[in-house]
């Protein structure tokens, strides 16, 4: 492949395709470091966090959290967003990427697409869970039953999110299994003790590395890139309609599909930097994960981010032009009202803080990356509690005008979903290797 | 039949030899049955039996799975009692049992149980509604406090009636003996069946003494008709009668005295007809119900009345002029014009209970010539008779040591009269009759457990010659006896039942003979028997002069405390009803608690906050109480509601044991009179007291200039019909074609805001319809009350004068507002105030708030936004323009509410019944008699809302389908406008034509709520008309 010498190298240090399978390995074969240990700890107590909250919630009732008569969604619903869009980042990496053939992608989009899946089920128990009777979690599917005439409502944006996330879960699921199986391979083919062997070699499903096996591995992850791409903007359209179609000021509005995908990328892309930034740091993974890497990722968030913020302004104006009260109550509310501070915090952390990245000092230096990057996180997620709690705290009768602060409850399942997320991507780093080893051997002469 | 052959597979269509042979077996390998069953010979079994065996098996198997359901017993009657249907209600005449004198009500009773007061639209006297406490009180019939049987101290388990008399008389008797007396303390109950009894026994018992105690007294009012013309009575008053109403800290729609006759008499005027309504002027210091309704409020010290009454006496031309009394402004000289103009149809009411301003009201009415027309002295109220003077004077004697023994008949002074338990202590037999353990009780040697009334019978006379009958509607939950029986045996009659015939039943039907006369069961029937006379004018005996001279130099105190009742609870006497408590205040919209009502001005001026813990001290004590910082109280006034702070038995639990602070202490007997109005107070912050969290249902005052209340003055409204209503809006046009609803029902509901007083009937009488949980004080704090219908109340600024924005702008600002412009947006003006130095004035304009009421429930929108956005079609549209409710289907996700513009949708957060935090209402099996059978008791986690009593919808088509006729859409109405004393809710099929929804839907008053919104609601609501003068007199385009 042609290669211009102006451009830097898309892995450094001087990688041989051995290095790059010993380096990959080296997590998987040999035994976790104190590190790991320390991360995946505090994972699982999160994780019994969010068992313990769960169990307490479906016990006594969500009357266990502070929602109320106006203000019936809260941090659930907040969650819900916030985790969905953090989804977003792998599905863009692994399928957007791919089809336009950025190679840069090819070291980063395994733990990508591994924070996807996760993200999603962390995000799935706050619909699952926000409901009165999660026993009945089932009846949004549409099952044929003995009922009689009961059928699921296809008016409901909450039915659109169920058909919107179940998809994309088991898309994004089957393209980061698909791209797993040449790496298992390669991790069976190193095992020594026979579990291993049988292990990997089951989830390999007898991957031999022939041209044949390669030429179909490529098309299919081309179809399923041709999949997932346009997932990557229907879920979250799809997400913002149940706000965007409700008649509630700050959520009727039109801008919200493309304002949730871009905030959802923005997010994605954040937390992606703040778990690669770690992974790169604890695995020593510098050589494959290089600072050119963080200034491309850093690009897309200074893009989206600043996509967000016009969005934030659009959304101002037009309620200002308007001419109509409520909607512009609703922005007012939010700007000076009681959760003014959390208006202000989300853009800080939204507009404001990303512009940093004009600085190519900021692109390129990793802890300050990360610093943002987290930053980006707590914005991302006052966003959606902006536009949840503040737009259905003052609505039309102010007769019904209330505050509403989360329970204790509410914030130990939020972190305890960061358990859960933590959990499985400490559990898949151990047992998975986190960077493509076969793609990543394809360009390791390569430059950008 | 098709002849064309289908296959399974090409073997089939090539009938290979493998498919063949195969085929011939149903399995292509035999199934190991036999070596299975190889075991036991028995079970060898071909494939038919072990089918048969594996039926038998599984339906073996599910009916033994069924055994493990719960057991309910339905016992079917054996011998089913005449009239009684099961699912069938069946309405008996009685009298409600909140209030001593009796007001008509018809009670619900289905299968055996009474679950609703209704009220009675027969008497036509009283208005045909019914107050929040008249249908809350029905929860003390299913009370577990109530008490078992007859008790006697220092024993927890009843005895049996036969050795409690023997002990009594013996005991009574020894007292007579001793030469001492008996003491009869009556509630001042108008019950006839009391009075007969008192008379009985005393006439066995010569030595008895009868005093009458009521916690509320009105003695100002009687002293001074006394004195006036002779005759202690509280006199009928018609406000129906009354086109200008001036009122002196009255709350005539909220607690002072008969306020749910008031309510129906007062609205009969309040809707403008041929271009006339009545005025009502308020002068009040503490924000009333009756205040909030009035056109023009002015802000008052109450220990200031007489001033006042003098200023109006003198501008009426009633007495000659005395310097230095200029009282609130215009508003005196403007009220003495209209009064002036009305004449006999102009009346003066005083919420005062000194006697001589009452002298002073009795001369200005007098003047008016208002008696006769709105007074009357012939039919006279009689359901107050208690003066505090015989009391008092009843303690003195007991102090003295002359009474061997005490009857509290009912009343229950030592709860709420300071220092009669030491007094009464001094009695050697104390016996009290009441339902459940009160504080007299408590105190008591002997509780002669009365039965509720509603398993007792009794005739009242709340009104001279207007007598209510009350009949038992349960037999008797307890072991208990009615109070006159038990009188009656212990003055030596047999009051055992006999042929199935109570005492009680023969005692009322002797009485009814002796004082009221007629069919006894006619009148049964109809619950009123009325036997008036015409109204005569009273001749006088005091002049207006004199009253006026005597109060002339009474100034007010700087400072004052006003106790006040709450419409919820009103004296506190059914303080254990947990419907009362949870009722929002109409006003403070507080639940659960009483607290000390303070004026913006104050607050600001010592940096106190709502909820901040204060001690207040008065010369006659001190109590320790949290702030509200109320909206129209007068500068330098404090208010506490009577009622609270009852000392309930240590088994009642939660919310009702921790209820406030009593303020009954607080009253000033030092005049000779209960005094409500204290002077000399002083408020300081109890330190290190947190702030002290209420259960508030709104916490937003204002309503932000929002085109949600929609109002206009009389002489708008006069010169168009349209004002205040004519808003300039899109064509709304829709791009579907929209439900045909002209066949079949349209049901609708129209809301007139003119008649609403914001009074809450309507909510309780709506909770019990439907099933509605209380949820206690903690869950409304969490914004969580689950009242199907609530009543909004928006405070809006009369406008600043140019003076009070002088006072408030020290720093100019570039805002200007301008003086004599309608301020809703109050943010500007606390901009004005927070600029301002001087913190005492700035905040003035709080004192002058105008209130509106709207009463809030799900608007059956034909476009509902709930109902598109549920996932599993939990809420859907009927045909008729229902907004329905399918429980069962509904998972919670809580879409619905968030969509629902009018925040009407209530969720059940936690199982309200079975609720382990309540041992009342729905978590105890006693509570649970009270549910309606004809509506779901919802779980925990389904969404509930109005339904527009959609059961009484379905009842009345099926009755007109049994019947085999049309059903009319007058025959029944939804709970709320059936009770409304006021008639503001009108529920109807807008398909009729000739029904009065549908007349008032063409009303040009009408409006919906939140119309832009093309969402089509169901409820319309009618303009409110103020009578003040017009702010503009140009005519709308």
């Amino acid at each position: 492949m042609y290669s211009a010498d102006i451009r830097q190298p898309l892995v450094t240090g001087g990688k041989t395709y051995s290095d790059v399978t010993t380096d990959i390995c080296r997590p998987i074969e040999n035994k976790p470091t104190n590190s790991w240990w320390l991360g995946f700890s505090i994972g699982v107590v999160l994780l019994l966090v969010l068992a313990g909250t769960l169990a307490w919630t479906v016990w006594e009732g969500i009357g266990t959290w502070n929602t109320n008569k106006s203000v019936m969604w809260g941090w659930d619903i907040t969650n819900f967003v916030f985790w969905v869009g953090i989804g977003h980042a792998g599905t863009l990496i692994s399928a957007v990427l791919l089809l336009f053939r950025q190679k840069w992608r090819m070291s980063i989009n395994r733990s990508a697409e591994a924070m996807t899946i996760f993200a999603v089920f962390c995000a799935a128990i706050f619909p699952l869970f926000h409901m009165g009777r999660v026993w009945l979690g089932f009846w949004p599917l549409p099952l044929p039953n003995a009922f009689g005439s009961l059928w699921v409502n296809f008016n409901s944006p909450l039915l659109w999110d169920v058909f919107a996330i179940s998809t994309y879960l088991s898309v994004s699921l089957v393209f980061w299994y698909l791209g797993l199986i040449p790496d298992i391979a390669t991790v069976r083919d190193r095992a020594t003790s026979k579990a291993r062997k049988y292990w990997y070699g089951f989830f390999a499903m007898g991957w031999n590395g022939s041209a044949k096996s390669w030429g179909r591995y490529e098309v299919v992850a081309l179809i399923l890139a041709g999949i997932s791409t346009p997932l990557v903007l229907s879920v979250h359209t799809i997400v913002s309609m149940d706000f965007a179609t409700s008649v509630i000021p700050g959520w009727h509005t039109t801008i919200f599909p493309p304002y949730f995908v871009a905030g959802a990328i923005f997010s994605g892309f954040g937390m992606v930097l703040t778990l690669l930034l770690i992974a790169r740091h604890v695995m020593n993974y510098q050589d494959y994960i290089t600072k050119e890497h963080l200034e491309a990722m850093t690009k897309v968030i200074l893009l989206t981010g600043s996509v967000v913020g016009l969005a934030y302004i659009t959304e101002f104006v037009i309620a200002a032009y308007s001419g109509y009260e409520y909607e512009q109550y609703a922005f007012a509310n939010r700007m000076f009202g009681p959760y003014a501070w959390a208006y202000w915090t989300m853009m800080f952390c939204n507009l404001m803080a990303p512009q940093v990245f004009w600085s190519k000092w900021a692109r390129t230096t990793p802890w300050f990356i990360f610093v943002i990057s987290i930053v980006v996180n707590i914005g991302m997620w006052f966003e959606r509690f902006v536009i949840i709690v503040t737009s259905l705290h003052r609505d039309f009768l102010p007769s019904s005008w209330v505050m509403y602060h989360a329970t204790w409850v509410e914030v130990g399942i939020f972190l305890g979903t960061f358990g859960l997320f933590f959990t499985c991507f400490f559990l898949f780093a151990k047992f998975l290797p986190v960077i493509n080893m076969a793609e990543i051997k394809t360009i390791i002469k390569d430059k950008e | 039949m098709s002849s064309n052959k289908y296959w399974k597979g090409v073997e089939e269509l090539d009938q290979t030899q493998e498919f063949v042979s195969s085929n011939a077996n149903e399995f292509s390998e035999g199934l190991p049955l036999e070596q299975v069953f190889s075991n036991d010979d028995s079970t060898r079994a071909n494939r038919r039996d072990f089918l048969k065996y594996f039926g038998f098996g599984l339906g073996a198997v599910t009916l033994a799975a069924c055994n493990k359901a719960p057991i309910k017993k339905a016992i079917p009657y054996v011998e089913k009692p005449d009239n009684v249907t099961p699912g069938v209600p069946l309405y008996y005449a009685s009298s409600s049992v909140s209030n001593t004198e009796g007001f008509p009500v018809l009670v619900k009773v289905r299968e055996g149980r009474p679950i609703k007061f209704e009220p009675n639209k027969e008497a036509t006297y009283f208005g045909g509604g019914l107050d929040g406490l008249g249908h809350s009180a029905l929860l003390s019939l299913y009370d577990t406090n109530r008490l078992k049987g007859a008790m006697v101290a220092g024993k927890r388990k009843p005895i049996a009636w036969k050795d409690f008399d023997k002990e009594i008389v013996t005991a009574l008797n020894k007292v007579k003996a001793a030469g001492k007396s008996i003491a009869i303390v009556t509630d001042g109950s108008t019950s006839l069946l009391s009075q007969q009894a008192i008379a009985d026994f005393s006439a066995t018992y010569n030595n008895t003494d009868v005093v009458s105690y009521e916690p509320i007294s009105y003695s100002g009012i009687t002293r001074a008709n006394n004195a006036s013309f002779g005759k202690a009575i509280i006199p009928a008053y018609n406000f129906q009668n009354a086109d200008v109403i001036v009122s002196f800290g009255a709350d005539f729609l909220g607690t002072w005295i008969s306020p749910i006759k008031f309510h129906s008499d007062y609205s009969k005027n309040r809707v403008p007809k041929n271009g006339k309504m009545s005025k009502h002027y308020q002068f009040e210091s503490i924000m009333s119900l009756t205040g909030s309704n009035a056109d023009v409020r002015v802000p008052m010290k109450m220990s200031n009345v007489g001033q006042h009454l003098v200023a109006l006496y003198r501008e009426l031309g009633g007495a000659t002029p005395h310097k230095g009394m200029e009282v609130a402004g215009n508003n005196i000289k403007n009220a003495a014009e209209e009064l002036r103009a009305a004449g006999n149809k102009g009346l003066v009411v005083c919420g005062s209970n000194n006697e001589a301003d009452q002298l002073l009201v009795n001369a200005i009415n007098m003047m008016l010539g208002g008696y006769g027309t709105t007074i009357d002295t012939t039919n006279y109220y009689m359901g107050q008779n208690a003066d505090e003077a015989a009391f008092t004077s009843f303690l003195s004697k007991a102090k003295s040591g002359a009474y061997g023994a005490v009857i509290t008949l009912g009343s229950n002074p030592v709860y709420s009269y300071s220092g009669a338990e030491e007094i009464l202590a001094k009695i050697p037999v104390r016996i009290s009759t009441s339902i459940t353990m009160d504080e007299t009780s408590s105190n008591a040697t002997h509780v002669a457990t009365d039965l509720h009334p509603l398993e007792s019978w009794d005739i009242k006379q709340p009104y001279k010659g207007r007598f209510i009958l009350a009949q038992p509607t349960i037999s008797p939950v307890f072991e208990g006896r009615q109070a006159s029986s038990s009188l009656a045996a212990w003055a030596g009659a047999d009051v055992s039942e006999k042929n199935e015939l109570s005492h009680a039943y023969k005692y009322a039907k002797k009485v009814f003979s002796s004082a009221v006369g007629g069919d006894f069961n006619k009148a049964l029937e109809l619950g009123v028997v009325e036997n008036t006379s015409s109204p005569s004018v009273p001749s006088f005996n005091i002049t207006g002069g004199e009253a006026a001279d005597a109060l002339a130099t009474k100034k007010g105190s700087a400072t004052e405390l006003v106790l006040y009742q709450k419409v919820g609870v009103r004296d506190g006497a059914y303080g254990n009803t947990p419907w009362a408590h949870e009722m929002p205040d109409p006003v403070s919209k507080v639940t659960w608690d009483n607290y000390l009502t303070m004026s913006m001005p104050d607050a600001k001026a010592n940096d106190i906050s709502t909820g901040d813990v204060v001690k207040v001290t008065v010369p006659t004590g001190s109590i320790q109480i949290p702030v509200l910082i109320q909206p129209g109280q007068t500068k330098s006034t404090y208010g506490i509601a009577l009622g609270y702070g009852r000392l309930l038995p240590d088994d009642v639990k939660n919310d009702l044991k921790d209820l406030g602070q009593n303020a009954y202490p607080l009253v000033d007997m030092k005049g000779g009179f209960a005094d409500y109005t204290i002077g000399d107070v002083k408020i300081e912050r109890v330190a290190g007291a947190s702030t002290y969290e209420f259960g508030i249902t709104q916490t937003h005052y204002s309503i932000e200039g929002r085109d949600i209340i929609r109002e206009a003055t009389l002489d708008e409204y006069n010169i168009d019909p349209l004002a205040g209503s004519h808003v300039h809006k899109p064509k709304m046009i829709s791009l579907w074609d929209d439900y045909d609803y002209s066949k079949g029902h349209h049901w609708a509901m129209a809301i007139d805001l003119n008649s609403c007083t914001g009074c809450s009937a309507c909510i309780v009488s709506c909770s019990i319809e439907n099933n509605v949980p209380i949820v206690g004080r903690d869950e409304v704090r969490r914004r969580r009350e689950m009242h199907w219908l609530r009543i909004d109340r928006y405070y809006s600024f009369e406008a600043p004068t140019k003076k009070d924005l002088e006072l408030s702008i020290v720093h100019g600002g570039d805002q200007t507002v301008e003086a004599g412009e309608q301020m809703t947006k109050e943010k500007v003006m606390e901009a004005y105030s927070e600029a301002s130095e001087d913190k005492s004035t700035a905040y003035n304009y709080y004192e002058n708030v105008k209130v509106a009421h709207q009463p809030m429930m799900c608007q059956h929108c034909d476009n509902a936004p709930c109902e598109t956005v549920c996932p599993v079609l939990a809420t859907t549209h009927s045909s008729e323009g229902l907004n329905q409710m399918t429980y069962n289907r509904c998972i919670g996700t809580k879409y619905c509410g968030n969509n629902c513009p009018y925040k009407v949708r209530r969720f059940n957060w936690f199982r309200y019944n079975e609720n382990d935090k309540f041992d009342y209402h729905f978590s105890n099996d006693l509570g649970k008699m009270v549910i309606n059978p004809d509506v779901t008791v919802r779980s925990r986690g389904v969404m509930e809302k109005c339904s527009f009593c959609v059961q009484r919808i379905q009842s009345t088509k099926l009755t007109a389908k049994r019947e085999n006729r049309k059903m009319n859409t007058d025959e029944f109405t939804t709970a709320c406008a059936q009770t409304c004393p006021s008639n503001a809710i009108v529920f109807g099929d807008l398909n009729d034509k000739s029904s009065e929804i549908a007349q008032l839907y063409a009303n040009d008053r009408s409006y919906h709520v939140l119309e832009e919104l093309g969402v089509k609601p169901s409820v319309q609501y009618m303009t409110k008309i103020r009578n003040t003068k017009a702010t503009s007199t140009k005519k709308a385009h």
